[in-house]
């Protein structure tokens, strides 16, 4: 009697007894699965952010009204009452921060329709609204003709540097440079492609048309527009020094007093990652609770199904001790049978959770990463969970006295 | 009688309390049984024969008394011990047959050695092996429910028999068969206590009795009498 055949023989228990090991595997999945596609989509997250800052580059941080992320109703009544950035100011933030020539400034709307002579794309491409220094903080490549340049802001040209999704949708090829498109009554002429990037949290990056962002500011933008502020420090030693040069040139512009907090949010790396672990260890918290509130339940409904088992078999137990089966293999059995029919659960709810992320990776355009150390982990509380609430059942089942379990009927 | 003594009880006695009644299933009973003995146990309803047969079959302790087992004193065993002793040296066969009714024949008979740490094709050779010496060779894959009752109580006794036990004990195993069906078993029990096994039945039937080389009758938990067949005769 070894524990290879016990696993034999539990997985003919759980094929004998169809309805019970439905509901075992049911409530051990759906657990399994809370945790384990929390487990997932934060890695996922987490994986998406990296790629993200190592896009924007180390030395460079940004200057916005409002935080990225923001969590709570108390920040967001505290962030709505301050000022915008206009053009004015990132001007002025220009002659005043000497450290670094690369400050750019940026402005991004939501859907537009992008048209060509031949046809409309889908009011989805975003609109953005830039200066010459945006392409070399953003590291933008082109994979044809130029990037809008300090020329082409000062004389106010219709130009436009565009994505390579939206030409595909609206011209018949790629030979574009010189075409025109009109967004909202306003021709542009198309000056540049960039080059392909992928996606990014579900926004392709390739779905984009650029345009100086003096016009942007003309045609598209309202009141309610805030700019943001991209700043590249000339290397990691001058940073941080960058970075409070900066703050203290906003804080004039702003006329702040010494004792009144920044009006205004600066944005690193560091900062970033910060927030979205503050937003994945949300999500980390939520699918944690949700899942052990389920497998405690799944433990406790598991517990009470092996008990009626134990019961149902009653008579077999008795049979198995008069032939010579000692208490401590009765105990093994069962427990056995239930870590078995645990850990087969848990397969399928990892199973399951690697589907719907996989889905959910398609759709938001992230990578999907087989995430090792979750499958370990959801296999390891599995079999824990089948131990501990398959433990007691076999307990009263060793404990059974062999003539009465033997005339149960 | 010159053979080895198997099982040797001296003063057992059995005691159920209900409550603040006290039912003496077993009241002194001594009994010697001997290697290769053919023992038919009979009596009324409720006169002990079970309760002395699953002492016995070292299922049960008794509440006072001696036993020796092959010289073993039973008393001092752990549940261990005595698993290990219903393991290798006892086979029940039971009146209900007891089969497990998902496994078919081999595994049902396999199941004792299963618990004797015997390697799975060793297991299976010899359990099929003991269903042919049952006269079961062209049943092995049949489950309980495709066997009729009298293949059901041969596979029971095949499991009982597989691990070449010292004894055999049989309570009532004919009780669920018809006379027929039921001779047939009583004449493969014959057969094996030719083959030199040692057997003690439980029965009612005289007919069945009559099988038996020696016949003990029980009344009230006490051995009314204890005689040797007259008309025994070997088949
Ligand atoms: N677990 C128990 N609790 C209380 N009394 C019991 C118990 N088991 C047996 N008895 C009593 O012990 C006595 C002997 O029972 P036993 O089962 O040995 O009889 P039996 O001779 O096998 O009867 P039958 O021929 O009906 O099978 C009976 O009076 C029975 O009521
Ligand atoms: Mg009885």
């Amino acid at each position: 009697m070894n524990i290879f055949e016990s696993v034999l023989m539990a997985f003919g228990s759980i094929r004998e007894h169809k309805l019970r090991s439905f509901l075992i595997l049911l409530s051990i999945s759906i657990g399994v699965f809370a945790i384990f596609g929390a487990g997932t989509f934060v890695t996922a997250i987490d994986n998406t952010v990296q790629n993200e800052m190592s896009a924007l580059g180390d030395n460079t941080f940004q200057i916005k009204r409002m935080p990225s992320i923001q969590m709570g109703r108390m920040s967001r009544r505290k962030y709505w009452r301050r000022p915008r950035i206009n053009f004015k100011q990132v001007e002025e933030l220009k002659q005043r921060v000497n450290l670094t020539p690369f400050i750019s400034t940026s402005a991004e709307g939501g859907g537009e329709i992008i048209k060509s002579r031949y046809i409309s794309s889908d009011p989805n491409v975003s609109l953005v609204g830039a200066d010459d220094i945006y392409f070399v903080n953003y590291n933008y490549d082109l994979q044809d003709g130029r990037a809008i340049s300090s020329a082409d802001i000062e004389y106010k040209r219709n130009v436009a540097v565009v994505g390579t999704d939206v030409i595909k949708k609206i011209f018949p090829n790629l030979n574009v440079i010189g075409e025109t498109i009109t967004i909202k009554n306003q021709q542009f002429e198309i000056i540049g492609i960039l080059k392909e990037k992928g996606a990014v949290l579900g926004n392709s990056q390739d779905n984009q048309v650029i345009i100086p962002i003096n016009l942007y500011l003309k045609y598209y933008a309202d009141w309610r527009l805030s700019l943001n502020v991209t700043i590249k420090a000339s290397d990691k030693v001058n940073l941080d020094k960058t970075i409070d040069q900066t703050i203290g040139a906003m804080r004039i512009i702003r006329n702040l007093k010494p004792w009144e907090d920044n009006d205004f949010e600066l944005e690193t790396n560091d900062t970033i990652s910060e927030q979205f672990s503050g937003l994945t260890s949300f999500l980390t918290v939520f699918g944690m609770l949700i899942g052990i509130f389920t497998l405690v339940a799944a433990g406790i409904g598991i517990t009470n199904i092996m008990l009626i088992t134990v019961k149902e078999r009653t008579k077999e137990i008795g049979l198995r001790m008069a032939v010579g089966a000692k208490r401590k293999w009765i105990l093994l059995q069962f427990i056995i049978e239930t870590i078995t029919i645990c850990q087969v659960g848990g397969v399928i709810g990892i199973l399951i959770g690697l589907l719907v992320v996989w889905i959910a990776t398609i759709f938001t355009g992230m990578t999907l990463i087989i995430p090792i150390d979750w499958i370990s982990i959801s296999i390891i509380i599995a079999t824990v969970l089948g131990l501990v609430s398959g433990f007691y059942p076999a307990y009263k089942a060793s404990k059974l006295d062999p003539i009465e379990a033997l005339r149960y009927e | 009688m010159e053979s080895k003594t198997v099982i040797d009880i001296e003063n057992i006695s059995k005691i159920y309390e209900m409550g603040t009644q006290q039912v003496f299933a077993l009241r002194d009973v001594s009994l010697k049984i001997g290697e290769n003995e053919y023992v038919a146990l009979m009596g009324p309803s409720g006169s002990g024969k079970s309760t002395l047969m699953n002492i016995l079959g070292c299922l049960d302790t008794p509440t006072d008394g001696k036993y020796l087992f092959k010289d073993e004193n039973v008393k001092e065993m752990t549940d261990n011990d005595l698993a290990e002793i219903r393991n290798r040296e006892i086979g029940f066969v039971f009146q209900t047959f007891n089969l497990l009714p998902r496994a078919n024949a081999v595994k049902n008979v396999e199941l004792p050695l299963v618990y004797s740490g015997m390697s799975p094709s060793k297991r299976e050779e010899l359990a099929e092996q003991t269903l042919i010496n049952v006269g079961l060779g062209d049943r092995m894959d049949h489950k309980p429910n495709e066997l009729s009752g009298g293949q059901r109580q041969r596979v029971a006794i095949a499991r009982a028999l597989v691990t070449n036990p010292a004894i055999i004990l049989a309570d009532e195993p004919t009780g669920n068969l018809d006379t027929k069906t039921g001779d047939e078993i009583m004449i493969l029990f014959n057969k094996l206590w030719q083959n030199g096994n040692t057997i003690i039945l439980v029965t009612h039937e005289e007919e069945v009795a009559m099988h038996a080389k020696r016949i003990i009758r029980m009344r009230d938990g006490l051995i009314e009498s204890d005689t040797e067949n007259p008309h025994f005769k070997v088949k």
